[in-house]
């Protein structure tokens, strides 16, 4: 999602991405990347980019080309951050005719949350706590929490949008002024690293652009608490993390004993081998040329499919999650999506 | 699981046949040996000569199941294949374990729990689930870890866990079995098998909806012919022809009806639903005697046919 929403940014911020806004947790994750030359390509820039220091300026900056003053930067600002909303959208519908909404329904369906029954030895339903990690825009957190309050008509649903990236997640946060105010009641953002959410912050606005988009845990003000989630779900986010045994492990501490472990993530097809190689091609070839037309951006797209790529296969990614204390189930311990270009995992936590 | 050991079993004999009779000498020194004195000769001699000298030659054509332990692919007993995939085929031997149940330890836990207590009342439903979930102190969203379908996970759990109960229930029974025919003995069973449906009847026919939707077919179908395999397994049928196919499909069929039947049978003991078993399993005796007298007497009329032409001076 991340990925999905950079490249407009980077066009139209130059010199706030060359200080801050960087792909979420900067590195995809590595012990599995076999370096090749064509792959070598994409991420390097962000990394160029991070070490380079900033130019802070106090009355006059530049926006793209032209020279802009803070006050009207920040309005650019928030105007590109809905833009980015928007083609963010729009590439996604591109890249995968649509489907990814399909998918995203089916995660959050099967998930059922807010499910429950009612009976005599419980009269209400007791309160759910969902964490949707890497939510930024809040497409999933949107639709659970509709899943939640609409479908099982059970308000006793919170949910927790948490992303490393301020920035995506004002978008989330904008995009939810759209929701029903009970919903809105019900939505919070934090700021946290899904590598470690001892450490958390509320969303705090940006005001101005050398502030840092990028959470840094030394300004953490809370926390979330061991055994106080009853879902967690992270949907095309776990990708982009540096470290996924300690995200998982991050996952197990915080949820509740019994409570899931859900994700959501661009998976191997190659059990079909002409479908994946028409997938290959589309994903290789065609996507950062959309990328590039649409978005202005060939890197962006070039990270996001070799991301996919460098991506453990099913088998390997449900070793990681059993290895993180989770329970699966036996059929697998994942569903594959569309021939398996995405797959759900899902994971319980056991009563020890 | 029969025709793979068959299949096998002729490949074995094909293969193993000629290498027992080429083998002189050394060779066959050591299959006369007592078992003490080959093992260290058998493993120097990898594949099918070490899986003959495991035994006596004179062993070698009897039943297909014990026999696709000789073949050099089999893995030893100790290690389970990874696959499910590849372990439904070796059910019934008996010199491997069974495969392991598609269902973890969790998963078992939560879905007993669910059986048990609250089929009855709630049937095949998400409520049943969730209530296990919260009698195991677990949380409502737990059984989503069950996959896509928690309640067509929780049928099949009911489906497998009948089926390998089959075999404990038929020794149960093993004085009202023995001393019957074979057709009677799988009759009995199947019967058996639709009385552990007797609990949960009155739900069966929504377990039956949901495992007719199209994503729980191949699940349902293959539960059906692994059942009717367990059948033909415990009743003693030990043939190895085609009809290992047609008898099987047969007995699915009749089965599906049955179960059918009985979720709408009112009478007292289910004994319409018994009537019908056996009515059902009547006809496909007799439609298989009809077939089988049909195909005689076409195979009968083509050879006299094409004798007659001969006999005539036709070059066939």
């Amino acid at each position: 999602m991340a990925a999905a929403a950079r490249p407009a940014l980077k066009r139209a911020l130059p010199s706030l991405r060359s200080s801050t806004f960087l792909p979420r947790q900067q590195q995809p994750h590595c012990h599995h990347h076999v370096p090749t030359s064509r792959r070598s390509l994409s991420t390097t820039p962000s990394h160029r980019n991070d070490a380079q220091p900033t130019t802070p300026s106090d009355k006059e900056t530049h926006f793209g080309f032209s020279t802009v003053t803070t006050s009207q930067k920040r309005a650019l600002v928030a105007s590109v951050f809905t833009s980015v909303a928007d083609s963010y959208d729009k590439m996604n519908d591109l890249m995968s005719f649509g489907w990814h909404r399909i998918w995203k329904d089916h995660f959050v369906s099967t998930l059922n949350p807010g499910f429950s029954p009612l009976s005599s030895t419980s009269p209400t339903s007791p309160p759910q706590h969902i964490l949707d990690i890497a939510g930024g825009t809040g497409d999933i957190a949107f639709r659970l929490l509709h899943h939640a309050h609409t479908v099982n008509s059970n308000p006793n649903v919170k949910v927790t949008i948490s992303d490393i990236n301020r920035a995506m997640l004002s978008v989330g946060k904008s995009r939810s002024a759209a929701l029903p105010a009970s919903q809105q009641a019900a939505l919070s953002f934090v700021e946290a690293n899904a590598e470690d959410l001892r450490k958390t912050r509320p969303l705090t606005p940006i005001l101005s652009q050398t502030e840092q988009t990028f959470f840094d845990p030394a300004t953490a003000t809370s926390g979330l608490e061991d055994d106080s989630v009853d879902l967690y779900t992270v949907a095309f986010g776990i990708r982009n993390f540096s470290d996924i045994p300690a995200a998982l492990a991050e996952a197990y501490r915080v949820l509740k004993p019994g409570g899931v472990f859900a994700c959501l993530e661009f998976s191997k097809a190659d059990k079909h081998p002409l479908f994946n190689s028409v997938y290959k091609e589309w994903s290789f070839r065609a996507i950062p040329l959309i990328g590039q037309l649409v978005a202005g951006d060939r890197d962006s797209y070039q990270y996001l499919v070799e991301s996919i790529e460098r991506f453990p296969r099913q088998e390997e990614f449900r070793d990681l999650i059993k290895g993180a204390g989770f329970r699966v189930s036996g059929d697998g311990g994942w569903e594959d999506l569309t021939g398996g270009v995405a797959a759900i995992h899902r994971g319980m936590k056991p009563r020890e | 699981m029969y025709v793979v050991g068959n299949i096998l079993g002729k490949k074995h004999q094909t293969m193993a046949y000629p290498a027992a009779v080429n083998c002189s000498g050394a060779a066959r020194r050591i299959l006369l040996l007592p078992t003490t004195t080959t093992r260290p000769a058998t493993r120097s001699f990898p594949g099918r000569l070490s899986a003959v000298t495991s035994r006596p030659i004179t062993t070698l054509p009897s039943t297909p199941r014990t026999k696709s332990k000789s073949t050099p692919k089999t893995q030893p007993p100790t290690t389970p294949p990874p696959q499910p995939l590849q372990t439904r085929r070796t059910y019934h031997s008996t010199t491997h374990p069974p495969p392991p149940s598609p269902f973890t330890q969790a998963e078992t836990t939560l879905l007993t729990t669910a059986l048990t207590s609250h089929i009855p009342t709630h049937g095949f439903t998400l409520p049943s689930l969730t209530l296990a979930a919260r009698d195991l102190s677990l949380l409502d969203i737990s059984p989503s870890f069950l996959g896509p379908s928690p309640v067509a996970r929780l049928i099949h759990f009911h489906l497998y866990t009948t089926r390998t109960t089959l075999p404990s229930l038929a020794s149960q029974h093993s004085d009202l079995l023995s001393g019957l025919s074979v057709s009677e003995k799988f009759e009995l069973l199947t019967w058996l098998r639709l009385k552990q449906n007797e609990p949960i009847i009155q739900h069966w026919q929504q377990a039956l909806a949901v495992m007719a939707q199209p994503f729980q077919v191949p699940v349902a179908v293959r539960e059906l012919a692994m059942l009717a395999d367990e059948i033909y397994y415990l009743a003693g049928d030990k043939s190895v022809d085609p009809s290992w196919y047609t008898k099987r499909a047969a007995l699915s069929g009749i089965y599906a009806a049955a179960e059918l039947f009985m979720t709408t049978d009112k009478s007292e003991g289910f004994q319409e639903t018994r009537r019908f078993l056996r009515r059902r399993l009547q006809e496909a005796e007799e439609l298989g005697g009809a077939v089988r007298s049909v195909g005689e007497w076409v195979g009968f009329t083509a050879s006299a046919g094409v004798n007659l032409l001969r006999s005539k001076g036709v070059r066939i």
